[in-house]
């Protein structure tokens, strides 16, 4: 029998980008994925804190958390953040030596998935860029499940940034740049998005933050829709 | 605290983020660079396996600065010329008013050691002329601003803007044209080289088992620095030391590629001794054609303490190849405000040791760790774990912004950044 799943929503997605959220939910109930969340209770797993130097509370931050989680005693974690993603299997492990649970990204869960997820999949007819969050791509090496979930979808057609994968630019909103310096963030935001091949219809990210910040970016003449992968898979299937 | 240490940062960004002009070259030098490192790396499909050497190299030079400077340093007083060791700026600065005097011409060629050590001010008042010879460093010493890229410290001019710094040195028009603008500046100081009392030059490594500088360059004024005045000063820092000849050779083969995006410099120059002739009658007279004499000087200022960090001891490795800093998405909008006295994320580290951590503890927040650096760095070198646990110190001095406090605070009391 299937474990089961702890779906950790993250903060940008409980507060900031929620259709990222639900579309996560729905997708977990089209697949009849057993699953529950932590809701109000879920709390914060210390990403902003360790990525701003706030080592200290990051560390007694991350620790709850860590007792929350395993005290459901469920192994199998789920999230659609790659910040939350990258801090619960790096920073969790570096700081505690053992994490008595396994966090995916959605996209990886998904991608494990996609004997159940393939005949949900109705074409939609788009030129669709993907872009690699940092904490998902560089940081924790998770390049080709999403642009195999998306080439699943038929009639997409995915194009590349020029750079891409581990060289792929950054949104602009890591590392408490956002917070500190919103201007900065915009900027590259903006500078990002000009990278965009002739004729994308669609820009697909994997991380709330990313979206946010490339919404925010976007104000060319000719805009483009900027959704993140689970978004994507959603529509794909007829939701 | 006062924030002070964090408006007057943001307040520098801000005039960067808005300054069309510096952004337009900007943006124009990444777009070349990229383009020919690229194509410069398809070329020499050897050089990934060199590169993973030159980092062996400097796994095992670093450990050893101390032992090479020594041997370098003998090896270079037994063929006539003259090594110190200066611990900090300040020793490197008395060192240069001791051997340059006052009242000289001097010519230099492109060196962010001598930036590093405020070494132009320091000879200026000593009633010393000085002329930048590099084009990127004459262009931003006659518009009286700072370096901002570590290679070519006038990215953020534009050649309209260049075009206009020189018609008012010349007080005649010149047109934005960049070979004309080229040749403005060579005809300009074409006479300086051999004016010039002193010839000042960093060097980009040093061989130790020979003493052997080496000064890599496009332009051939380093060669002219380094060649007509009867004396030569070096100084670079004890990291730049490598074993041996070899080893050197390999750093070489690295860094133009990714520099500048060429498969090899236009020269190479081999420094080891002042120059000399015996043939007349087997006497040996020092001063030939080239100076009579050579002075190296050998930099600590923070790199032994960089070395006894083991988080940061990875810096040491840089090349100053510059790479990093045109693939950085923050140096890519905020140029030469991204650090201090070095640029980008490896630049945080570099003037958080040669000039204070307080010096970047804003800048340091406009970096995001998104880690392109080191992915392009030919040595892999790690600088956002490094940068990490830099802001960690500086957060622990009370370094934190406002906005980060809030948070905080918000996490604590609400359990989400956001306190809702
Ligand atoms: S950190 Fe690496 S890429 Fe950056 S300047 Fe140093 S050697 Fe070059």
């Amino acid at each position: 029998m299937p474990q089961k799943v702890l779906y950790w929503k993250g903060c940008m997605s409980r507060f900031r980008t929620k259709t990222i959220a639900d579309s996560i939910e729905r997708l977990l109930t089209l697949l009849n994925v057993d699953y529950t969340t932590l809701g109000e209770k879920e709390g914060c797993c210390g990403s902003v804190l360790y990525r701003t130097g706030q080592t200290a509370d990051a560390l007694s931050v991350s620790k709850n958390t860590l007792e929350k989680i395993s005290s459901l005693n469920i192994k199998d974690v789920v999230t659609g953040c790659p910040g939350c993603f990258r801090t619960m299997s790096q920073d969790y492990t570096n700081a505690f030596r053992s994490v008595p649970f396994k966090v995916r990204h959605i996209s990886q869960f998904l991608f494990d998935m996609q004997g159940e997820l393939r005949g949900h999949l109705r074409p939609i007819e788009a030129k669709v860029v993907y872009h690699d969050p940092c904490h998902l791509g560089r940081h924790m090496g998770v390049y080709e499940e999403p642009r195999a979930l998306i080439k699943m979808i038929p009639k997409v057609d995915l194009l590349e940034f020029k750079y891409n994968r581990n060289k792929a630019l950054c949104c602009g909103s890591g590392g408490g740049v956002r917070s500190a310096f919103p201007e900065i963030s915009l900027e590259i935001s903006k500078s990002t998005l000009g990278e965009l091949p002739e004729g994308t219809d669609i820009l697909v990210t994997a991380c709330p933050f990313c979206k946010y910040n490339f919404v925010e970016g976007n104000n060319r003449k000719i805009k483009i829709e900027i959704v993140d992968l689970p978004e994507l898979i959603l529509r794909a299937c007829g939701g | 605290m006062s924030d002070d240490w964090f408006s007057s940062k943001r307040d520098e960004f801000i005039k960067w983020l808005h300054d069309e002009n510096r952004r337009r070259g900007l943006s124009r030098a990444v777009s070349s660079y990229t383009a020919a490192r690229d194509y410069a790396l398809s070329c020499l499909p050897h050089l990934e396996k060199i590169r993973k050497e030159v980092r062996k190299i400097k796994e095992y030079a670093v450990e050893q600065m101390d032992e090479l400077r020594k041997i370098a340093s003998e090896r270079i007083t037994e063929s006539h010329g003259n090594a110190y060791f200066a611990r900090d700026a300040n020793e490197a600065r008395k060192i240069f008013l001791e051997l340059v005097g006052s009242n000289k011409i001097v010519v230099k060629s492109k060196s962010l050691v001598t930036e590093e050590i405020h070494l132009n001010g320091a000879l200026e008042r000593n009633g010393n002329k000085i002329f930048e010879t590099d084009l990127g460093e004459f262009i931003i010493q006659i518009r009286g601003e700072k370096p901002t890229h570590i290679i070519n410290p006038s990215v953020h001019v534009p050649k309209e803007e260049v075009a206009k710094t020189f018609s008012k040195l010349l007080g005649r028009e010149v047109k934005p044209d960049i070979p004309e603008l080229v040749g403005v500046a060579r005809e300009y100081l074409r006479d300086k080289f051999c004016k010039a009392d002193i010839g000042i030059t960093g060097a980009n490594v040093v061989a130790a088992n020979t003493g052997t500088l080496f000064i890599i360059e496009n332009e051939g004024n380093a060669r002219f620095v380094s060649n007509a005045p009867p004396v030569h000063i070096c100084i670079t820092g004890i990291e730049k030391l490598v074993p041996t000849l070899e080893d050197a050779f390999k750093v070489v083969q690295v860094l133009p590629p990714y520099a500048t995006g060429i498969l090899m410099s236009a020269y190479v120059s081999m420094i080891t001794s002042p120059s000399r002739t015996a043939d007349i009658e087997k006497t040996l007279v020092y001063g030939a054609h080239g100076p009579k004499e050579l002075h190296v000087i050998f930099l600590d200022n923070g790199r032994s303490r960089m070395l006894r960090d083991p988080l940061m001891k990875e810096a040491l490795y840089c090349l100053r190849c510059g790479g990093c800093m045109y693939e950085c998405p923050a140096y890519r909008v905020l140029g030469g405000s991204f650090g201090h006295n070095y640029f980008g994320g490896i630049g945080i580290i570099w003037s958080a040791f040669t000039a204070g951590e307080d010096k970047v503890a804003a800048a340091i927040d406009a970096c995001m760790k998104c880690g392109r650096c080191k992915e392009v760095c030919p040595l892999e070198i790690d600088v956002p774990k490094m940068i990490e646990c830099l802001k960690s110190r500086l957060v622990e001095k009370g370094y934190l912004a406002d906005k980060h406090r809030m948070i905080k605070e918000n996490i604590l009391k609400t359990g989400n950044p956001f306190g809702e």
